[in-house]
């Protein structure tokens, strides 16, 4: 008659479930995002002059990242554990449930449908997403191009373009993939927020579950351009010149935007 | 049908006769639990309503079925077997799957489903509960599991009640509401986080459903009620509880009283959220 683990603790952790899927998953998703998308708007803020501005402001994040002390240990302890565990967990409830789309097509159960969908798949994505790029395993990747963090733009570009000297049929199957994996994780986020907040109590009426659901849209929509952003960046990226920027990011030490905007200055008189 | 057409009055023209159409039923079958399931179809004479005969519903043509068990192929059949009861939607035992969807047949009439003739239904029990024969199954895990979380007003008459608990009339018309459910069972067969469960053992830990929570709301926004809330709670904490709503929201979608169903389960989760904090802390 013992009830197994999962049975004694079965409300607190759904409700770990649900809060992992917000903080630190969700959480780090919108500073992923909008990190990685300023691989596009990097040239925006003006401070690049005379660099590719886009890998520039990317470098310069993705230094300030890995400038974070014990990052390894925050990554396995604040981000893979607690997405593992939302992982399994989602897989196990997942499981319970049986999609029965075909009969009963509202709204409402495409979005269940689609949120277990995407959970699977985005599951895969992350897996990829992580070992090729963070765990170096880059016999999974077209062209083999192993991403660095000192090159982070200019790798990323080539192995999104199938190889360092533009677009491959490989790599434009990457870049499609990274295109479904991102949109599908978003729309996972944004949901399981709406969804959270009926969980959790915090929307009761149709009409309060009708205004947050237009609050979770906004998030998704405006994540999903961030999502997308990045993923036309890196695609579309001149790797050549990105890798130049991250040269001479490299031989300045230009951690930061005033750095690089003495390197321009250093530049530009070379150039004279 | 002469009989049938005489006894509903004199008024029937030659002309409104020829209004007769044929409504082919396609209905799946199967003589007991655990027996083979098989597809039969009977063709039902349906009277326009202009005839005075009032509109055909599901329940009179499996009635009409009873009486000649003949398939279209002309073989000698069985009667249908179905639950039913009140005949005017508020009792739910003729709860089955019409053209795909759950709903109660004896609501559902021909004129809306078959206007044409020729038309085709078709008649499945619910998925979601054991078959005991035919288009008639066995709701227990239902009442079962409104046993469970003790889904009524505790009186047992020990002790003096005295007056009443003073009432609102709008606390009165939200829980008016919640009690029109007749535990027909819409909501579950139309919900993918509730799944058939044979076993009687795991009805215990599988998912209550939409019917179930939405009765552990009324009860315990009931004054009188509420004396069992903890325990409720408790059992909505549990596996098979609240947490295992998916939130497709079908419930609400299908259920024939139009009752709040996700309104119900964003109050009880709520409840459930501070019951649990509460229980963290303090111990009960």
């Amino acid at each position: 008659m013992s009830e197994s683990l999962l049975d004694r603790h079965h409300y607190l952790l759904r409700r770990l479930h649900s809060l992992s899927g917000i903080m630190p998953a969700g959480a780090f998703l919108i500073s992923h995002l909008t990190t990685n998308s300023a691989i596009l708007w990097g040239h925006a803020n003006g401070k690049w002059d005379g660099m590719h501005g886009g890998a520039a402001e990317f470098q310069h994040e993705v230094s300030f990242i890995h400038s974070i002390p014990f990052l390894l240990l925050i990554e396995i302890f604040g981000l893979w554990i607690p997405i593992a565990f939302h992982a399994l967990l989602g897989i196990y409830y997942a499981r319970s449930g049986k999609s029965n789309l075909a009969s009963y097509g509202y709204g409402g159960n495409l979005r269940y449908s689609l949120q277990r969908i995407s959970g699977y798949i985005g599951l895969i994505f992350i897996l990829y997403h992580v070992a090729t790029l963070r765990w170096g395993w880059t016999f999974l990747v077209p062209g083999g191009t192993e991403w660095s963090a000192e090159f982070a733009g200019s790798t990323m570009g080539a192995i999104m373009q199938g190889s360092p000297d533009g677009f491959t049929a490989m790599g434009f199957a990457i870049a499609c993939f990274y295109f479904l994996g991102v949109t599908l994780l978003v729309y996972h986020f944004a949901n399981g927020l709406w969804t959270a907040a009926i969980t959790w109590g915090l929307t009761i009426s149709e009409a309060a579950q009708k205004r947050w659901g237009y609050v979770c849209a906004g998030l998704g929509v405006g994540l999903m351009f961030a999502g997308w952003a990045a993923i036309i960046g890196f695609a579309a990226l001149d790797v050549d010149k990105a890798r130049e920027t991250e040269m001479q990011m490299i031989e300045s030490h230009a951690a930061t935007p005033e750095q690089a905007d003495t390197l321009s200055t250093a530049t530009s008189k070379e150039d004279h | 049908m002469t009989a049938q057409q005489q006894s509903n009055g004199t008024t029937a023209t030659p002309a409104e006769s020829a209004g007769t159409r044929t409504v082919r039923f396609r209905i799946k079958r199967q003589d007991g639990p655990g027996k083979p399931v098989r597809w039969e179809t009977f063709n039902v004479p349906v009277q326009a309503s202009s005839a005075g005969s009032g509109s055909a519903n599901v329940i009179s043509c499996l009635q009409w079925i009873a009486a000649n068990p003949k398939t279209t192929e002309g073989k000698d059949s069985t009667p249908v077997v179905f639950d039913c009861g009140c005949l005017e939607e508020v009792c739910g035992a003729c709860t089955m799957v019409i053209n795909g969807k759950v709903r109660q047949a004896c609501s559902c009439l021909m004129d809306d489903y078959a206007p044409n003739d020729g038309d085709e239904v078709m008649l499945e029990p619910m998925s979601k509960f054991p078959v005991v024969r035919d288009l008639f199954v066995d709701r227990r895990r239902l009442f079962d599991t409104l046993k469970r979380v003790k889904a009524w007003v505790p009186i047992d008459g020990t002790y003096d009640l005295g007056a009443g608990p003073n009432e609102t009339p709008d606390d009165q018309q939200d829980r008016y509401r919640l009690s029109t459910c007749m535990s027909c069972g819409c909501c579950l067969e139309a919900c993918p986080q509730y799944t058939l469960e044979d076993d009687e053992a795991k009805w215990a830990t599988s998912f209550a459903g939409a019917a179930v929570i939405s009765q552990v709301q009324y009860f315990n926004d009931h004054r009188t009620g509420a004396t069992l809330k903890k325990k409720r709670l408790d059992e909505m904490s549990k596996p098979g509880g609240v947490s295992d709503c998916g939130n497709a929201q079908n419930c609400v979608q299908v259920c024939p009283k139009e009752i709040p169903l996700t309104e119900s389960i964003g109050k009880v989760g709520r409840a459930v959220t501070f019951h649990n904090i509460r229980k963290f802390f303090s111990g009960s």
